[in-house]
């Protein structure tokens, strides 16, 4: 695939699920309500119709086909008023609908994967068809001019005429073309009239039948069975549209017929023109045939986004951060001082301004990767929706702090590990029935609350369950049978007894089901989690529930370090992973049998690691009252560092190690990235837990 | 900052080499006592004044890492590379940057020489082929100076 192609399939896919998210949403909003608002059913009508129109365009034809028919269908309701249907049928549609997505969305996946698509979607769309057959059969009972020849048999046709059988009486009409459309096009009769509309665009003068196609639906049987006819006052006007025909789309065949004289135009052109259903050209034809009040494509609360490539983004953020450091080193260049005294206060005001309009292309940089959480959030309510369905569970999801903003790629990183704990949540944590919660004095009716909330630089994440909590006794127990307790088992506090069910392989329900139960659950999530540097806490007291939370820094390039000197280099210390620094005495370090350091703090014993040894760096601070101790903690780890001196606290921005390094695997001893600071200096950032990895497991 | 000479501007108005001749222009430099020549194909900048950041936990003959313009850009002293003792810095040491299929780097060496244009067809082979780390080829110029061709796929390629 040329690189032309790649970047529309890239638009496509990035256009496709956006548009099948905002269905998804729509859907489980309505179905909340029970009914489809004419606003959603056109706003339905108008995804399916770009689904349909990208699809084709991209030769993904079980795409476009599903999507057609659910056009079709969609085009049916707006033309009906959503109002027609029963309850009973409405809810049958909302299933449908929410299967159709599903293989839409499968599709798109494999599409994205670079799979085969599916080549049998006949059975599906057989069945969205019998669905319309079965809500346009229950509507039946309207006056139903749906009769095959509705319109075609107005009149008595000639009978002499032999081919085109019933032709519809027009006095003036001296032929008439008879047209058959392609098959299983849909909306026959809308396409018939603007066939119709385009040919009078171009002046030229004709009756048509079933003349009410264009505001009657029922003639779209008689047009497929039957075709449509035009009938024309002179031949010249016939030829001249027979021409046109030929540049007409979705035209099986077409037929001049000759009225008055008894024998017919001499073989009828029998078209050969079979006009190629170019899917391609669908979308644009159609949108002019449906104006009446389906929003058009590009609804105006659409226009002031656009989407930008994300690597566009991450070379502004870098130019960014390199204007910054350019702009503290022009600031801070020693030769200034030459300058008398006027000129340098002009300089400095000028710098300061400087300053301040680059702290603020900073921050808009930044913000420009901050996505809302909402996108993420919106899927988890047609998670419980279908679990909902499946469990026979009656659980309302309650989302608080939709609107909180998150770097993109974390957003990203966090959907699974949240779509996780929400069906561990509604799967485990919610009580199995009604009843069960009705004796353990809750609200029948189980909450899964799921809320997102800032502080200055983490993101809190947090999936509440007023279900039947934990016990830890039951969870040690299972531990202890998986062979997975790494201590006695009464040695265990409350709080790593819950910590257990986020090792691997430790499931606690006893069936595997279609939701979670896997075992590979919450362990997982916790990587996924630690990958972008965020940590996974949970609560929960019996019969009460259960809290996970996760906290993550809010933006992966931009961190708050520490920085500290070890010889003549300079480490950055995440400030999220330091608990405390402190100086300490010869005398307060202890020893253990193989002479490794260690330091009481606050009750409890923890490992030293001077950097200096382990990266084996040339410094002249080797006695503890000499350096500092910064004492770091991760997730599961506490230690301490002995490093030469504290600089000070800045923001870095975080970039990777070139990749002519990669072969050294610098990532597994503690060196996460480097930084440039604004001097232009490089610092290295450490990265805590695999540094504990490294010095500190495995002796 | 360091000064820079950006060599992009002069190769680019170069006359495009033909395709059916083998002469390509090359960068010519000295590490010790070696004159070394590389294509300017794979040459982005000549660099001097810069400050090295140390890395821990890399073999000697990766001197750091430098900060150009943003980028992070990894150091060989291509002396140490090739089995011998480290660079000495002199006036005239600076750092040549390279791109060879898209790994960047700088290579440290003690003076750059001139760019001249090298036939392919006179390269010779280097006879002590096994010993060579670094080097795949020789050629003799008219005043009788030999030239050695620094091999860049294997420079290329980072190994303790």
């Amino acid at each position: 695939m040329d690189n032309g192609m790649e970047g529309m399939l890239d638009t496509y896919l990035f256009e496709t699920n956006s548009l099948l998210d905002q269905l998804d949403e729509m859907l489980v909003k309505d179905e909340k309500i029970g009914d489809f608002s004419s606003d959603d059913v056109n706003e339905i009508f108008r995804i399916m119709h770009t689904i349909k129109g990208s699809s084709a365009m991209m030769e993904f034809g079980p795409l476009a086909s599903i999507a057609h028919h659910i056009e079709d269908l969609f085009f049916y309701i707006r033309d009906k008023g959503i109002d027609s249907l029963d309850p009973e049928h409405k809810k049958e549609l909302f299933n449908l609908m929410f299967r159709s997505e599903d293989s839409l969305r499968s599709q798109v996946e494999k599409v994205e994967n670079g799979e085969a698509l599916d080549t049998d979607m006949d059975s599906f769309a057989s069945e969205i068809n019998q669905f319309l057959k079965k809500i346009s059969g229950a509507a039946s009972d309207e006056p139903e001019a749906a009769a095959p020849d509705a319109g075609g048999a107005q009149g008595a046709a000639p009978d002499s005429l032999t081919a085109a059988g019933n032709l519809p009486a027009d006095d003036t009409a001296v032929c008439y073309l008879h047209i058959f459309l392609d098959e299983g096009i849909g909306m026959e009769n809308l396409r018939a009239f603007m066939i119709i509309n385009s040919m009078k665009e171009c002046e030229v003068d004709f009756n048509y039948y079933p003349p009410d196609m264009d505001t009657n639906p029922e003639t779209c049987a008689s047009i497929i069975e039957e075709g449509f006819y035009l009938a024309f006052a002179d031949g010249e006007m016939a030829a001249k549209a027979e021409d046109l025909l030929k540049s007409q789309g979705h035209i099986r065949s077409y037929e001049l017929i000759m009225v008055p004289e008894p024998e017919p135009a001499p073989e009828a052109p029998r078209a050969s023109e079979s006009a190629p259903a170019h899917a391609a050209a669908a979308p644009a034809p159609e949108r002019k045939e449906a104006p009446q009040k389906a929003a058009p494509a590009g609804a105006p609360v659409k226009q002031n986004l656009i989407s930008v490539n994300l690597t566009k983004l991450n070379d502004l953020m870098d130019i960014v951060g390199e204007i910054v450091i350019t702009e503290s080193m022009v600031t801070s260049c020693p030769e200034l001082d030459q300058l008398n005294r006027d000129s340098y206060d002009n300089f400095m005001k000028s710098a300061r301004q400087l300053r301040k309009l680059t702290d603020d292309l900073q921050d808009l940089a930044m913000s420009l990767r901050m996505v809302p959480i909402s996108g993420v959030f919106q899927k988890m309510n047609r998670i419980v929706r279908d679990m909902k369905q499946k469990l026979g569970k009656d659980v309302r999801l309650t989302l608080i702090g939709e609107d909180t903003e998150v770097d993109k790629t974390i957003v990203d990183s966090i959907q699974d590990p949240i779509m996780h704990m929400v069906r561990n949540s509604m799967d485990h944590g919610i009580e199995d029935t009604a009843d069960e919660r009705i004796a353990a004095g809750k609200n029948p009716q189980g909450e899964i609350v799921l809320s997102a909330t800032h502080t200055s630089n983490e993101v809190i994440i947090s999936i509440a369950d007023d279900g039947k909590g934990m016990n830890p006794d039951k969870l040690l127990a299972k531990a202890k049978e998986k062979g997975i307790l790494v201590k006695p088992e009464n040695e265990y506090t409350k709080k790593e007894a819950l910590g257990l069910i986020m090792l691997p392989g430790f499931s606690t329900n006893q069936e595997v089901t279609e939701f979670s139960g896997r075992g590979v659950g919450m362990d997982v999530v916790k990587k996924n989690v630690e990958s972008v540097g965020g940590v996974v806490s949970l609560t929960s007291e019996e019969g009460q529930g259960t809290t996970f939370s996760i906290k993550i820094p809010l933006t992966l390039s931009i961190m708050d370090g520490m920085k500290v000197t070890v010889g003549r280099s300079i480490f950055t210390i995440p400030i999220a992973n330091i608990r405390q620094s402190f100086k300490i005495t010869a005398d307060e370090i202890i020893y253990d049998e193989n002479g490794n350091e260690m330091v009481e703090r606050i009750g409890g014993f923890y490992p030293i690691v001077r950097l200096h040894q382990f990266y084996s760096i040339e410094t002249e601070v080797l006695q503890p009252e000499d350096g500092i101790l910064i004492w770091v903690e991760t997730s599961d780890h506490s230690f301490c560092l002995f490093v030469d001196d504290l600089i000070g606290e800045q923001q870095v921005v975080v970039k990777p190690f070139p990749a002519f390094l990669n072969c050294f695997e610098l990532k597994n001893y503690g060196i996460g990235g480097c930084t440039i600071l604004g001097d232009g200096n490089i610092s290295i950032i450490l990265d805590i837990p695999s540094l504990h990895t490294a010095t500190l497991e495995g002796f | 900052m360091a000064e820079q000479t950006t060599l992009n501007e002069e190769l680019l108005e170069l006359p495009e080499t033909d395709e059916a001749t083998t002469v390509e222009r090359c960068l010519t430099f000295k590490s010790g006592d070696l004159i070394l020549y590389i294509s300017t194909r794979h040459v982005i900048e000549i660099i001097n004044n810069y400050s090295i950041t140390n890395l821990p936990l890399v073999p000697p003959y990766i001197k750091g890492i430098i900060n150009l313009r943003g980028q992070v850009l990894p150091v060989v002293d291509i002396q140490m590379r090739m089995g011998k003792s480290e660079a000495e810095c002199g006036n005239e040491t600076c750092i040549i940057v390279l791109d060879i299929d898209s790994v960047s780097l700088g290579i440290i060496v003690d003076s750059v020489r001139q760019v001249i244009d090298i036939d392919l067809k006179n390269v010779r082979p280097i006879p002590l082929k096994r010993q060579q780390k670094l080097l795949d080829g020789m050629v003799t110029m008219e005043d009788g100076s030999v030239f050695m061709s620094v091999d860049c796929q294997a420079l290329a390629k980072a190994q303790y």
